[in-house]
């Protein structure tokens, strides 16, 4: 049983007199401990793609199976508690709460599945440590870089040890440098064993996947395999 | 309940964090609360008085007068034709009555008091007979109430109010056995009420009670205004003492058996009831306007937490995709709603309870702070939070979690 487990999948947009195909027919495995990259020019498909693995967004068509479970069967609340459990979202824009501390971002998700006071803490700042933020936990996103904002959003994804991580062009909104950190950080988290799909439209970046799924206009292009050493 | 705590602590960040909005909604609940808790209190106040007025009539003692309660023209033109009750009348109770403990009499007059260059007018001149003490429940401070011989000779004696004595006889201590002219005859004081201060502007103590023989003599024969006072033996067959009372009456005065009696018999409870049934109106109307204002400042509440909702769309995205279920953003709103009707609904019933202690003072009303306005302030208030908080709430939980994180 893989993975993930997509089978001729469709998201279809009606925008009144159009309808626009965001994903057409795509059908794919994903293994555990797979870091897979998925690559393609703008509007191919791509976030469409992540959002539906994600479970933040239902196929127009087609079966999705997480962990051998039936995405479609599931109600609103067994979502919630997929993304909870089963999902870590590492996004362009952040997606870090203004307001909260870097603890209290990272904590969130704990918050929502009941963990007790001290154990949020104990894994918050466990995350907080593995992406080298143990020094910024009490800071406010405006008062960290954009590089350190998006270390704060990686350790959120990982504080509830998903099954998958998805970061959906994750370096899009940093400097070379600083994204190529972003970058080596979750090549690292993979190699720990965590199942990985990154999107990206630099092949650079794409490059450190064993796997590279292109898409254009919503269907599957072509794969590519390689050996990595 | 892990999670109600942090739907507290998100509700009261999101307060800090919209100062100016927070307040609003704060002021709008407040006036709401305000006006429904001054009202509310004024009125029970008020209501109170007056029971305690009644109370003088006890729950053995009842009333038989000319008129009744009068509520219309109508009313009153019918009762003017009824025959005036006499001290004959109550001789026949008296006699008659075998469940009645004391059977008084008393006649309202005005006149002038005087003593030395000391003039007071328009007072209540009551006559009455002897026995009047023991069924209504004047409180003697000093002296006594004149005595069955006093009444019988007709003598020119008075049981006075406070009021008459602090205006007639400044820096006076005790002026028992002094006298005072009363409409030009002189009296002299027996005994002093006991201070029963003001009742809705009213002063109770401004007052003289004189044996009605005397009053008759100088006055002249009671018309209208002649009432009996009837204390019954027993307090659970007082409706029986009654209806003894009433067919003597009807005997003497010659009513058909099909006629409605020509006089009346009032009670403490049935005067109450009038009371209550003619203000009752009034309440429903201010009632009326305190549930209206309530209302505006529930839909103040909507609006500001519709915005506060849309402000942080991408919040609720946000809390959504990392997997907050549709109960936790629910909660989280509803907690905002809560804290700011509440706090509201709590300076509102403070400041309320402020307020018609202030107007109360103005009114001469004893108000006191009563469970059941704290209550009702605050149950509205949460009602009103709740009510008009979920559909913001919903609203909010209903977002789909792509849509929200794409808002800007
Ligand atoms: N909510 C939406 N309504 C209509 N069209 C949409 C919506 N979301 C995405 N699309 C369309 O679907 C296609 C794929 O979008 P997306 O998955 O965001 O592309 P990518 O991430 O590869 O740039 C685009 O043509 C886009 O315009
Ligand atoms: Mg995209």
């Amino acid at each position: 049983m893989s993975l993930i487990q997509v089978d001729n999948l469709w998201k279809t947009y009606d925008m009144g007199n159009e309808q626009v195909n965001a994903l057409q027919s795509v059908t794919l495995k994903i293994e555990k401990g797979e870091y897979v990259a998925i690559m393609g020019p703008s509007g191919s498909g791509k976030s469409t793609l992540m959002n539906l693995i994600g479970c933040l967004d239902t196929p127009s068509q087609g079966v999705y199976m997480l962990n051998g479970n039936d995405v479609a069967s599931m109600d609103d609340n067994e979502l919630a508690r997929i993304r909870n459990k089963e999902i870590g979202f590492v996004f362009q824009t952040f997606n870090l709460l203004p307001r909260a501390t870097s603890l209290h971002n990272v904590e969130l998700p704990l918050i929502y599945n009941g963990t007790s006071r001290e154990g949020r803490r104990e894994k918050a700042e466990k995350a907080l440590g593995k992406v080298g933020l143990s020094d910024r936990m009490m800071h406010q996103p405006n008062e960290l870089s954009g590089g350190q904002r998006q270390r704060v959003a990686i350790a959120r994804a990982l504080v509830n040890d998903p099954s998958i991580i998805l970061a959906d062009e994750p370096t899009g909104n940093l400097d070379t440098n600083t994204g190529d950190e972003i970058m080596g950080l979750i090549q690292e988290l993979n190699r720990q064993g965590n199942t990985v799909i990154v999107v990206t439209h630099e092949y650079e970046i794409a490059k450190k996947a064993r796997r590279i799924i292109f898409l254009r206009d919503g269907k599957i292009e072509k794969e590519e395999y390689k050996q990595v050493g | 309940m892990l999670i109600d705590i942090e739907a507290v602590r998100i509700g009261l960040q999101a307060i800090w964090a919209n100062k100016l909005r927070s307040s609003l909604t704060i002021i709008g609940v407040f006036f709401g609360v305000l006006s429904v808790i001054t009202i509310i209190t004024l009125m029970q106040a008020m209501m109170d008085g007056i029971e305690e007025q009644l109370s003088a009539l006890g729950p053995s003692t009842f009333m038989v007068n000319k008129f009744g309660i009068i509520t219309s023209r109508e009313d009153y033109m019918d009762a003017l034709k009824r025959k005036d009750l006499t001290v004959e009348d109550m001789g026949a109770v008296e006699e008659g009555c075998l469940d009645c403990e004391y059977v008084a009499a008393r006649c309202y007059r005005f006149g002038s008091v005087k003593r030395k260059s000391e003039k007071l007018r328009n007072v209540p001149i009551l006559g009455s007979t002897a026995n009047f003490i023991d069924v209504i429940d004047f409180q003697v401070e000093h002296g006594r109430f004149f005595t069955e011989m006093e009444y019988q000779h007709k003598r020119q004696v008075a049981f006075v109010g406070p009021t008459i004595v602090e205006e007639l006889f400044p820096g006076v201590i005790d002026p028992l056995g002094k006298t005072i002219k009363i409409s030009g005859k002189k009296y002299k004081i027996t005994g002093i009420a006991k201070k029963r201060g003001s009742m809705m502007g009213n002063n109770q103590d401004n007052f003289l009670v004189i044996p009605l023989t005397t009053q008759i003599k100088y006055f002249g024969k009671p018309r209208h205004n002649l009432a009996l006072a009837i204390k019954a033996k027993n307090v659970e067959t007082v409706t029986n003492t009654q209806d003894q009372v009433r067919s003597i009456l009807r005997a003497r005065r010659g009513v058909d058996y099909y006629d409605d009696d020509d006089f009346s018999i009032l009670t403490a409870e049935s005067i109450m009831a009038f009371v209550e049934s003619i203000t009752l109106m009034t309440r429903v109307v201010i009632g009326g306007i305190a549930s209206i204002s309530m209302v505006v400042g529930g839909i103040v509440i909507m609006n500001i937490m519709m915005v506060s909702v849309s402000e942080r769309t991408r919040e609720i995205g946000i809390r959504k995709s990392i997997g907050a279920m549709r109960k936790n953003i629910i909660t989280q709103f509803l907690y905002e709603a809560l804290i700011l009707t509440l706090l509201g609904g709590l300076l509102g019933t403070s400041a309320g309870i402020g307020l018609a202690a202030i107007l109360g003072e103005m009114m001469s009303i004893d108000v006191s702070v009563t469970f059941l306005s704290v209550a009702i302030g605050m149950s509205i208030s949460l009602l009103v939070g709740l009510f008009f908080g979920i559909y913001p709430a919903v609203k909010a939980a209903q977002l789909d979690p792509i849509e929200a994180l794409r808002y800007e």
